[in-house]
């Protein structure tokens, strides 16, 4: 614990303050890289990208799953199959995954050809940088589905029948039921969900990286924060102290997105 | 209190794992002294070669040991992806192979913190063994000395698709010379195919600027300079591509492998290439390889661009004269020559080219651009500079296509480039 998360952990605040690079030690600098932050305009790009993540893949992992959890919670022949299917991508590698959206998305990919047949014409998915941002969502979205899933489907073992049996017998309907007994069952299950995936989404890597290359799409305007990280404080020539503070500021921003969350959860509570 | 927890574990993990691998180093040098008996145990680390080249490797260090009885040579390949990642790691770790092969830029940051050695001080009996431009190719800007033995060059003609010349209405056996005749072509091509098909798919680099005759440093080194009119010149050009097609649309984020494929899938027109790359053609695209047009690298300097690899001793090394013996066993005319008949690349040692397997034609198409690029090598040039780190091609390359996109002007976004890229330059060191 101590070697692999405290040491490094204290070590990345301690050098957020220095202007270390990669081969050369650095010297303290006080908040100067902090200060540079503030007129750096990627680091402004990374941060609205981050956030465009959360706003864009949280909501759609809280309530995807759920309702794909009550679609495959039923005792239908077969059922299993598909289980199986929605969890597949969970367990897929992103680089495999990452590359096959990228072929799909291609100018010339799959879902283009099927666009220009029906009419649409091609569509820029990766060199647009709004839509390789919302592709990498999609990806997001697509491959968390089956492991929220799981998280849910168990959640939905625990809620009892006897009351989705007495809410039909006083004449609620299906959504009816979903909003007065499924939801306020789940709910701590989707506030988990919710914490666990704005954190994923806010330091989201894989999926930009792949689809929009090391440079973060066209002029870096698809650059988040973790990638910031990656491109500016690695390699022989690393700046380590500059890419400390950015780090400072990705985990400060997820401490405060799951406190948002449990605060959330405790106002209703209350 | 769960939640917050292991939600809390997560993000320390997420926050330190991409800076887990970063160390600090120090500028302890050492003696350049790399006289006395060639022996003890040395590291050698290549760059992602053991696949395809392990029985030359491992014949290589059995000659050495042979030929040094007392020595141990340990081979060791690293992938190519997150190869600067490695040396990085190892250098601030102090566990840096005795002998690495580099490219010039790589070297640039070890000299600069004093691990790599100086080959004009430990090495300088060698010097005359070598091509000068190749042996001057590790220099770095603001340093005395050279810090790499030249290894490999490499260089590559353009490519084009005949098919798709013929198409477009245009003379498939006169491909474009000059960049007016190029970018002539290259609109003419747009313009026919309906935007359909680019002749080029990437945006200009640091070596397109050098090629086109843009000065891209000072003459001290200090300071980048393509943001003159030459370089706005080549900017305005590509973006007038870029508006018409011609550039392929996707470009913005293309990497030389996306760009290739798009070659290979015949959606683009032209793309620089090597000897070796022929081989691909044949196997994954034989429709285009029996159109596959073959001219030479466009410059206006009347110089092509060549890749230079080198292989570096470290400045630490507890068995100097060892670790300079291989790394001269290694680059030396017998094994570079050796080297360079199982695959396509070029000895950088004086006199290599000379060989017959460089100057006399077999009628093959391999052959073909073999002579023409060894020929070409004569005057070739490396017109990436060595302190042209990763950031500052990110920042070029983000400045350029705020250009194309229209964001900016080509003479803003050069001037922005060299701005920033003076900046990390200074930072640096």
């Amino acid at each position: 614990m101590g070697v692999f998360i405290l040491y490094p952990f204290v070590s990345t605040v301690v050098n957020a303050f220095t202007d270390r690079r990669t081969l050369i030690p650095g010297e303290f600098v006080g908040l100067a890289n902090f200060r540079e932050l503030l007129h750096d305009e990627m680091f402004w790009i990374g941060l609205r990208n981050s956030t465009l993540y959360v706003v864009g893949v949280v909501p759609a992992l809280v309530l995807l799953p759920l309702l794909l959890a009550l679609l495959v919670q039923k005792n239908i022949p077969g059922i299993a199959f598909f289980r199986s299917a929605f969890y597949t991508p969970v367990v897929a590698s992103i680089v495999v995954v990452g590359l096959i959206w990228v072929w799909l998305l291609d100018e010339r990919g799959l879902v283009n050809s099927l666009l220009e047949t029906v009419g649409v014409g091609r569509v820029g998915f990766l060199s647009d940088q709004w839509l390789l941002l919302l592709s990498a969502m999609t990806v997001t979205v697509w491959k968390g589905l089956g492991y929220y899933m799981i998280i849910y489907l168990a959640a939905l073992a625990n809620v009892p029948r006897e009351l989705h049996e007495a809410a039909a017998v006083d004449g609620a309907g299906a959504v009816r039921r979903f909003l007065t007994v499924t939801v306020p069952a789940v709910r701590s299950t989707m506030v988990l969900v919710g914490a666990l995936s704005s954190v994923a989404a806010f330091k989201v890597f894989s999926e930009v990286y792949l689809m929009a290359g090391p440079d973060g799409g066209p002029a870096g305007e698809d650059t988040t924060l973790v990638m910031l990280v990656q491109r500016t404080g690695t390699g022989l020539t690393g700046r380590v102290g500059y890419a400390s503070a950015i780090s400072v500021v990705v985990f400060v921003v997820t401490v405060a997105l799951m406190l948002l969350v449990l605060r959330a959860d405790r106002k209703e509570d209350a | 209190m769960r939640i917050p927890r292991r939600a809390l574990a997560a993000a320390v993990v997420a926050l330190v794992l991409p800076l887990s691998a970063c160390g600090s180093g120090s500028d302890d040098s050492g003696s350049t002294d790399a006289s006395g008996k060639v022996e003890g145990d040395i590291t050698f680390q290549t760059w992602n070669l053991r696949a395809n080249f392990k029985p030359y490797f491992e014949g290589l260090v059995a000659d050495f040991e042979k030929k040094y009885p007392g020595t141990h040579v340990k081979w060791v390949d690293q992938p190519a992806e997150g190869y600067a990642d490695k040396i990085s790691a190892d250098a601030a770790g102090g566990t840096l192979p005795d002998v690495v092969n580099v490219s010039p830029d790589l070297v640039a940051p070890l000299a600069k913190a004093g691990l790599a050695l100086d080959l004009d001080k430990a090495a300088a009996k060698y010097k005359k063994e070598y091509l000068p431009g190749a042996w001057a190719s590790h220099e770095i800007p603001g340093m005395e000395g050279t810090y790499a033995f030249p290894w490999y060059l490499n260089t590559g003609p353009l490519f084009y698709n005949k098919s798709l010349f013929k198409e477009a209405g245009l003379d498939a056996s006169k491909p474009p010379k000059t960049y007016d005749e190029l970018f002539d072509s290259a609109l003419e091509l747009a313009d026919k195919s309906d935007g359909e098909v680019a002749t080029l798919a990437n945006v200009p680099t640091i070596e397109d600027f050098g090629r086109y005759g843009v000065e891209l440093m000072n003459e001290e080194g200090t300071g980048f300079a393509f943001n003159d009119a030459k370089g706005v010149e080549l900017l305005t050009k590509y973006k007038e591509l870029f508006d018409a097609k011609a550039l392929d649309p996707q470009a913005l984020t293309a990497t030389p492998e996306s760009s290739g494929k798009k070659f290979l899938t015949g959606a683009v027109a032209m793309n620089p290439g090597s000897a070796l790359d022929l081989g691909n053609f044949k196997k994954q695209a034989p429709n285009l390889y029996k159109n596959i047009g073959i001219t030479d690298q466009i410059t206006s300097t009347g110089k092509v661009n060549m890749y230079v690899m080198g292989v570096m001793v470290n400045a630490r090394t507890k068995q100097k004269p060892a670790a300079v013996a291989f790394a001269h066993f290694v680059t030396d005319a017998q094994n570079q020559m050796s080297f360079a008949k199982k695959v396509a690349i070029f000895p950088s040692t004086a006199g290599s080219l000379d060989d017959p397997y460089f100057t006399e034609q077999d009628g093959t198409d391999e052959t073909r651009v073999r002579i023409a690029a060894a020929k070409s090598l004569t005057n070739a040039v490396n017109y990436t500079p060595v302190l042209f780190s990763e950031q500052m091609k990110t920042e070029l390359r983000n400045n350029v296509a705020k250009a194309l996109q229209g964001k900016s002007s080509p003479k803003e976004a050069l001037d922005n480039a060299v701005k920033a890229c003076d900046r990390l330059l200074r930072q640096q060191g």
